[in-house]
């Protein structure tokens, strides 16, 4: 008898279910793993928390390429396997592929198979849930933005910021909401936001405008750039942050890669590799412990990562305070000529 | 039982305790304060290169990450944190290779520059240097950048800080001295009244019964040592009498039934009646014992009593502010408050229910019932995780302090007769300061070592243990059933007695703004305001303690001036507008100081007035007092203002969030100083003597 069954033995005693679990021979689990963007740090949290856990799996992988017309054929080809789970990354596959919870399709979407998602920015705002406490159907889930009012706070204790920009992609909902929750923000902060949306030309966002937007917030005088966790805007982060820098404007992100991988000054996130073994602990729980999915909370890690991007800083030098750097990851590059 | 006839014996034997105590325990405090100070020094050097070491590891990754060193951000907030942290730090640096100052939280920049700059130089390679400037020492360490020293962490520490430290230390030790000598005296006091000077007393009683010729009671005396011996001896004497007595009657008895002759039975029988009317003796055959009731009896249980009850004076509050508040119906402040006012309503309910119960069962059984929820109210309050909690239990300990009080005053006042009640009730007031004085002085000091709850717990276990002692007690000295309540008047139309405006006035503007001032200002306000200054709890309870000082020595005089000089009224308007005063001077000035004035004045106010009130009801209740019972009428006065107890912290809560903590002090001055300044007015028209021409015309 191998560790699992052990495990599923101990549940099923804890539990006192049916022995079903204790049979000797487990399969593994199977999981559809439905991404958007490829495989990145949360896909890989998800899949190394089943191996630090001893949990057989058996990962069945699919990649949209940011393609949205492949999400029905993903919809029918996890149902077509009967996979045990189904894991969906991002706004667009889960609302494609799970519905929303006033809207759900058996047809086009998957219900009797429980799900869990993950970098989901807004999943009430999305409607993916009615609220936070419970699902209230067949899926969990993790959130993985940090709430606005800590990003603001985080980063008026990097500098006072009075006017912040913010370049977003029009056609991305989560940006808009962080738009509106920054505007309140910004009257309780004494701070005035000002937004530059790309252009959109055939309902495509231009990337070429992404670079004079930024300009163009410096000429308005803005002192800081707030950088949203938008899926465009991830994607040309050299573009975005690169401009940026040219203007001397720090920047913050919502999101990690901007500053691990990118030229924004700091971020304050919740870490994506946290992000995958959180919802991968939310797995399972429904698939060794039997928890209805609806039960689970959906909730963020409990440690925020601040991450300050050094050799963004030292071009600026808008130096990070003492207190900030003493709780900060440093990204720095060891190459990098110092003063 | 006086407390004066024992007094020279007394005074010797304190005197006595102090040379047993104060003398090794002065010598032991004096040695650890001076091991205290040796080691002091060099862990203050340990703990500012510690600190200096830590900035600079930090100030060092700063540095490495390419920021210049005078270019470091948010360096002032970083050094607040630590200073706030390290008390015994007193200011932290960062200088350049040239010793010109770059950032300097602390101290003034002035004082330093000059020593800085001349020891910029031989700074370079060591890996730190101590400099002595002016009162501070001056611990510098070198921070390395990439290409050798870019600057220098300064971490300066105050000399005067130890010996602060140190006279905090001897303050408390000083504390505990003075609180163990009274605690020391209370129970010489016990052991002399309880053991000698009381059954002195009583031998002293039955001869001078025999004086008088009355021979038909022994003194009640058991006891082991030489006057248990005594008494025995003592007894086999009286026993003898008697016997001798009966023998005597005997013989003349038979001499009257068996003589012939008539002229000579009659003689006998006139000896007989001439002896009978000269010499009493006990009808039953042997005398019985005499015992009696002291009020000293129970003195040092209530002492103890009072003593653990007192324990959460000076903390309550700040116990109340660290509990999380789950209800978030009432503002923060008034949470605080909570406890505070409910414990005052336990106490005006136990004492409501007490005064009837105790008529009814005895002092003794109302002393034990008390003990249940005072020892349970203690415990539970140390183990409440809210404040709702900690309000219910502080509540069911009020109603066990009102109950084991009212008990003990109902002991004392039937142990008295007229003419010594006041001596009795003299020395209940007596213990129950003495206690609150101790009481208050230790709770901070333990509070600050043990914590907030084990201190409750303590208090239990001294309830517990003044309940074992009153039950040995009043074992031994058995007590004859109370006497039915003297037939005192009718209480029923107790009411009207409010049309008697001098009674009202007293009540509403003399009694209740009193005891506004005592909880509202002295429980509530004044010790979170000096937690909020950073005074440490011993601090705060030294504070304190001014208090029942302050009043234990205006009260003692104020009693007799009263007597001698009759002017009640007077005390009472010139000890509500001190209280009022004392509490606006708090706020008008800045600092301890002030607040320290306030209770000093609140102290003697109290010690003015307090007992003037209440002698003054007869005088101005004289009719009211005829019909209901003097008794109704007090108990009355006293239940009425514990209304101010309880609206006393409420009040100051909802002052505190309108105008801040100064504010409030301010405002239950103001309210304070305003009902004191009408009482005084009115009062002038209160005019003297009890024969008041409106109530003999109510009649």
């Amino acid at each position: 008898m191998n560790r699992r069954g052990f495990l599923g033995l101990a549940s099923a005693l804890a539990l006192w279910t049916l022995p079903a679990a204790a049979d000797p021979v487990q399969k593994p689990f199977r999981i559809y793993m439905a991404l958007w963007r490829g495989w990145e740090d949360a896909a890989q949290g998800f899949k190394d928390y089943f191996t630090n856990q001893n949990i057989p799996v058996e990962l069945i992988i699919r990649d949209a390429g940011q393609d949205r017309s492949k999400l029905p054929e993903f919809v029918a080809e996890a149902k077509q396997l009967g996979v045990d789970l189904v894991f969906t990354w991002g706004t667009t596959v889960t609302v494609d592929m799970l519905g929303t919870y006033d809207k759900v399709d058996p047809a086009k979407h998957i219900t009797d198979i429980p799900a869990v998602f993950a970098i989901v920015s807004q999943p009430d705002g999305a409607k993916v849930v009615p609220d936070l406490s419970s699902s209230r159907r067949n899926i969990a889930g993790t959130s993985y933005l940090v709430p606005m009012e800590t990003q603001v706070n985080l980063l008026q204790s990097y500098r006072p910021v009075r006017r912040l920009g913010m370049v977003y992609n029009p056609l991305e909902k989560n940006s808009l909401v962080a738009a509106d929750e920054l505007r309140a923000l910004g009257r309780r902060d004494g701070f005035e936001l000002v937004v530059a949306p790309v252009d959109v030309v055939d309902g495509k966002p231009v990337v070429a405008s992404i670079a004079p937007k930024v300009a163009g917030l410096k000429q308005a005088g803005v002192d800081f750039l707030y950088i949203p966790p938008d899926t465009f805007l991830n994607v040309n982060r050299d573009i975005l942050t690169g401009a940026a820098l040219a203007e001397k404007i720090p920047s913050f992100a919502a999101a990690e890669n901007p500053v691990l991988f990118s030229k924004a000054m700091f971020g304050g996130v919740y870490r994506y590799y946290t992000v995958g073994q959180l919802t991968a602990y939310k797995a399972e729980q429904i698939l060794v412990h039997r928890k209805a999915p609806a039960d689970l909370p959906i909730e963020p890690p409990k440690r925020l990562s601040i991450i300050i991007n050094m050799p963004v800083v030292r071009a600026l030098e808008i130096y990070p305070p003492m207190g900030l750097l003493g709780l900060a990851e440093v990204v720095d590059t060891p190459e990098e000529p110092r003063q | 039982m006086r407390l004066d006839s024992s007094r020279s014996l007394l005074i010797r034997l304190l005197m006595l305790a102090v040379l047993v105590l104060v003398p090794p325990m002065g010598l032991a405090s004096f040695m650890a304060l001076d091991r205290f100070e040796q080691g002091m020094n060099p862990e203050l050097d340990r703990k500012a290169a510690a600190v200096g070491r830590d900035l600079v590891v930090q100030v060092e990754r700063a540095v490495a990450y390419g920021i210049p060193v005078e270019k470091l951000v948010g360096v002032d907030e970083f050094f607040a944190q630590v200073l706030s942290g390290n008390p015994e730090i007193r200011y932290l640096g960062i200088t350049g290779t040239d010793g010109t100052i770059l950032f300097l939280r602390g101290a003034l920049g002035g004082q330093l520059a000059d020593h800085y700059r001349e020891q910029a130089g031989s700074l370079s390679d060591k890996d730190g240097a101590t400099l002595q400037i002016g009162d501070f020492v001056d611990l510098a360490l070198p921070v390395k950048g990439r290409s050798g020293l870019v600057g220098s962490v300064h971490v300066g520490f105050d000399q005067g800080y130890i010996s602060s430290r140190l006279f905090s230390i001897f303050y408390d030790i000083a504390v505990v001295l003075g609180a163990s000598l009274i605690v020391a005296f209370e129970i010489l006091l016990f052991v002399v009244v309880f053991n000698v000077s009381g059954p002195m007393k009583l031998v002293a009683e039955v001869i001078g019964q025999g004086r008088k010729g009355d021979f038909s009671h022994m003194p009640g005396i058991r006891a082991d040592d030489e006057v248990g011996h005594f008494a025995r001896v003592f007894n086999a004497s009286m026993r003898k009498v008697d016997s001798a007595y009966r023998g005597l009657m005997a013989y003349i008895d038979e001499v009257r039934t068996g003589h012939f002759d008539r002229g000579a039975a009659e003689r006998a029988g006139d000896i007989a009646d001439r002896v009978k009317f000269l010499f009493r003796f006990d009808a039953s055959g042997a005398p019985g014992f005499l015992r009696e009731k002291l009020s000293s009896d129970v003195r040092l249980p209530l002492f103890l009593f009072v003593f653990a009850e007192e324990i959460s004076r000076s903390f309550l509050p700040l116990f109340a502010q660290s509990l999380p508040r789950r209800m978030t119906l009432l503002t923060p402040e008034l949470m605080i408050a909570l406890p505070i006012a409910v414990f005052m309503a336990g106490i005006a309910l136990g004492s409501l229910w007490g005064g009837a119960v105790t008529e009814r069962l005895g002092s003794r059984r109302v002393f034990q019932i008390g003990l249940v929820p005072a020892v349970l109210g203690c415990l539970m309050s140390g183990l409440s995780q809210s404040v709702i909690e900690l309000s219910l239990w502080r509540g069911i300990t009020g109603l066990g302090y009102a109950l084991v009080t009212v008990a003990c005053q109902g002991y004392i006042s039937k142990a008295t007769n007229d003419g010594n009640r006041a001596t009795g009730l003299g020395s209940y007031v007596g213990a129950v300061l003495s206690a609150a004085l101790c009481g208050t002085a230790i709770g901070g000091v333990m509070a600050d070592r043990i914590g907030f709850a084990p201190s409750f717990f303590v208090s239990a276990g001294l309830v517990v243990v003044s309940g074992l002692l009153l039950g040995y007690l009043l074992e031994k000295v058995p007590t004859s059933p109370d006497l039915p309540p003297a037939a005192e008047g009718d209480p029923k139309g107790l009411s009207r007695i409010f049309l008697n405006w001098r009674f009202t006035v007293l009540v509403l503007f003399a009694a209740i703004p009193a005891k506004i001032a005592l909880t509202g200002y002295f429980f509530f306000l004044v010790p979170l305001v000096l937690w909020g200054t950073e005074h440490t709890l011993p601090e705060i309870a030294r504070i304190m303690v001014l208090y029942p000082l302050v009043m234990l020595v205006v009260s003692y005089y104020a009693t007799r001036f009263a007597d001698q000089w009759g002017w009640r009224v007077g005390q009472i308007a010139v000890g509500g507008i001190l209280g009022g005063v004392g509490i606006l001077l708090a706020a008008l000035f800045d600092g301890t100081w002030p607040l320290m004035l306030g209770i000093v004045f609140l102290g003697a106010a109290h010690g003015m007035s307090a007992s003037p009130q209440l002698a003054l009801i007869p005088d101005i209740c004289w009719v009211e007092c005829q019909h209901y019972g003097r008794t109704q009428v007090l108990a009355l006065l006293r239940t009425l203002e514990r209304i101010g107890s309880v609206v006393g912290p409420l009040l100051a809560a909802v002052f505190w969030p309108l105008w801040g903590a100064e504010g409030a002090i301010v405002a239950i001055g103001s309210v304070v100083l305003g009902m004191a300044a009408v009482f005084a007015m009115l009062a002038g028209r209160y005019g003297d003597g009890p024969h008041l021409e409106s109530e003999e015309g109510a009649q």
